[in-house]
């Protein structure tokens, strides 16, 4: 509890700083090259095209979906996707890319996942506006179901924040973790439903364990937004399991913090 | 009488040596695994006041980088306590923190945002900085193209502009050429003439020891074995050694 109450004390102390330096790390990932921030837009559609392909045209298996084209159903959750799995693999860096403000300055480790993670959260925000628009091109207008999506983007920011400073601070510390997490990221986008829907699992125990799963979780609610238009209050389980899980990880990330938080510098 | 500016209260740092990376994930979660135990500061207490200029003398290993690095605050006493009044500035690694693929005007900006500088306080200091560091037109060139000698020039310029109270100096004034050096010397000495600055200073030199410092500390091992008037402090590690 005073870890916590220490490094949110920090967060306000740096509050000015963290907007400084999300906008540094977003500016430094795209400067330096030609196309620039035309990056930040191109592995996504190259990624959400080979899948669409694969499901259009492969296995035939892209049929509507609550009357939206699969395309539309695809992106939906594909997008958030592309924030989480940044973070999952990012998140766990962060603090490791960021060695020098670690070993060489005076600043508090907590900050860094934080700034990290906004910096990546406002390319999301980009994407967001061009999935919206996407849906304009194909006739589908924003309706009154859209107003749910801050709740699900606050909820994927606060849970892949404190993930990064759990897996930043265990990364610090051992390359192995850090290793672990990369190689777990694709299997955690296979198993959790971002290109196929969760529900249409029969096996019942596999259910309801993905049901505690935050990404599921998070794509499902932006799904609830653009596709299936269900309300977060009619879902109000799934929202609880979210809870669940993001209590668990600050737990976590405040352990890792206390117990680690003195050695990280020397270590690395 | 001034203030104290940095209180050492009985201050020991141990590193532990795990035999791999491995022993030492594992410690995490299990207080069995073995380690060894490097002490490389032992019991040290010593006060320094506000505006006091004071050199610390050692061996390799005698734990003078250690003390600058706690009082910089980025490494941490195992036990004691560590007391720090002002603003620090380590010109221990001058070129590090920089982005490169920011402009050396950028990264004045980003290096001073994140020392808790609003934009209008840098902009007062900016043309300071470019002016010490001189640069010319580089200093609107992304970093990476930046020499070794320029990227500590800028580095130096920085930290020495943004008006520390407590300014450590580890042996970074032979960077640069002679001028460059000259200039810096010159710097330093006009900071120690205002007197409300406190100086930090490793060094083996001992003529500028004797410069712009009046006490001395003698490192041994992590214990201090003198410290004092510079003058004998100086003849102490020159025996040493």
């Amino acid at each position: 509890m005073k870890t916590l109450i220490e490094i949110i004390k920090e967060h306000i102390t740096y509050r000015k700083q963290i907007g400084k330096l999300a906008l540094a790390n977003l500016v430094k990932t795209y400067r330096g090259s030609a196309l620039g921030w035309a990056w930040a837009f191109v592995r996504p559609v190259v990624t959400i095209f080979v899948f669409w392909f694969a499901f259009s045209f492969g296995l035939r298996a892209g049929g509507d979906v609550d009357g939206f084209p699969f395309f539309l159903w695809l992106i939906a959750g594909f997008i958030p996707w592309f924030y989480m799995s940044e973070m999952i693999s990012g998140g766990a860096g962060c603090i490791r890319s960021n060695k020098f403000m670690v070993t060489k300055m005076k600043f508090p480790i907590s900050i860094i996942p934080t700034f990290v993670s906004l910096s990546k959260f406002s390319v999301h925000l980009i994407l967001m506006v061009v999935m919206i628009g996407i849906f304009i091109v194909f006739g589908y207008f924003p309706d009154v179901y859209y107003l749910q999506l801050p709740i699900y983007m606050l909820m994927m920011l606060m849970f892949f924040t404190v993930w990064g400073l759990f897996a930043g601070m265990l990364s610090a510390i051992s390359k192995d973790f850090l290793n672990l997490v990369k190689s777990v990221r694709q299997a955690i986008f296979w198993l959790s439903g971002i290109i196929y829907n969760v529900q249409n699992i029969d096996i019942p125990w596999i259910r309801a364990i993905l049901s505690y799963n935050p990404v599921t979780i998070v794509a499902t609610g932006y799904r609830h937004c653009f596709i299936d238009k269900t309300w977060f209050f009619e879902d109000l389980g799934s929202i609880r399991n979210f809870f669940i899980v993001y209590i668990i990880m600050i737990i976590g990330a405040i352990w890792a913090y206390k117990r680690l938080y003195k050695d990280i510098p020397d270590v690395m | 009488m001034s203030q104290p500016a940095i209180i050492f209260n009985n201050v020991t740092k141990a590193y532990k040596l795990y035999r791999n990376d491995r022993a030492r994930f594992l410690s995490l979660f299990s207080r069995k695994v073995r380690y060894k135990e490097n002490k490389v500061i032992n019991g040290i207490s010593f006060t320094i006041n506000e505006g006091e200029g004071v050199a610390f003398f050692g061996r390799n290993g005698a734990g003078k980088s250690t003390i600058l690095k706690m009082i910089t605050e980025v490494s941490w006493p195992t036990s004691g306590e560590i007391t720090v009044n002002g603003r620090v500035s380590a010109l221990l690694e001058l070129t590090a923190g920089f982005n490169p693929e920011f402009t050396g005007r950028e990264n004045i900006y980003l290096k001073c945002n994140i020392m808790g500088m609003s934009d209008e306080e840098v902009k007062k200091v900016e043309q300071e900085m470019i002016d010490f560091a001189n640069l010319g037109d580089y200093i609107d060139q992304p970093v990476r193209t930046y020499s070794s000698g320029m990227k500590a020039r800028l580095g130096f310029a920085i930290n020495i502009n943004i008006e520390p109270e407590i300014l450590i100096v580890d042996e970074a004034l032979s960077v640069g050429d002679k001028a460059f050096r000259i200039k810096c010397r010159r710097k330093i000495r006009e900071i120690r003439r205002r007197g409300d600055v406190t100086f930090l200073f490793v060094t083996h030199a001992a003529n500028f020891a004797k410069e712009f410092c009046e006490r001395g500390i003698v490192l041994e091992k992590g214990k201090i074995k003198f410290d004092g008037p510079i003058e004998e402090a100086i003849a102490m590690y020159e025996k040493m050694v």
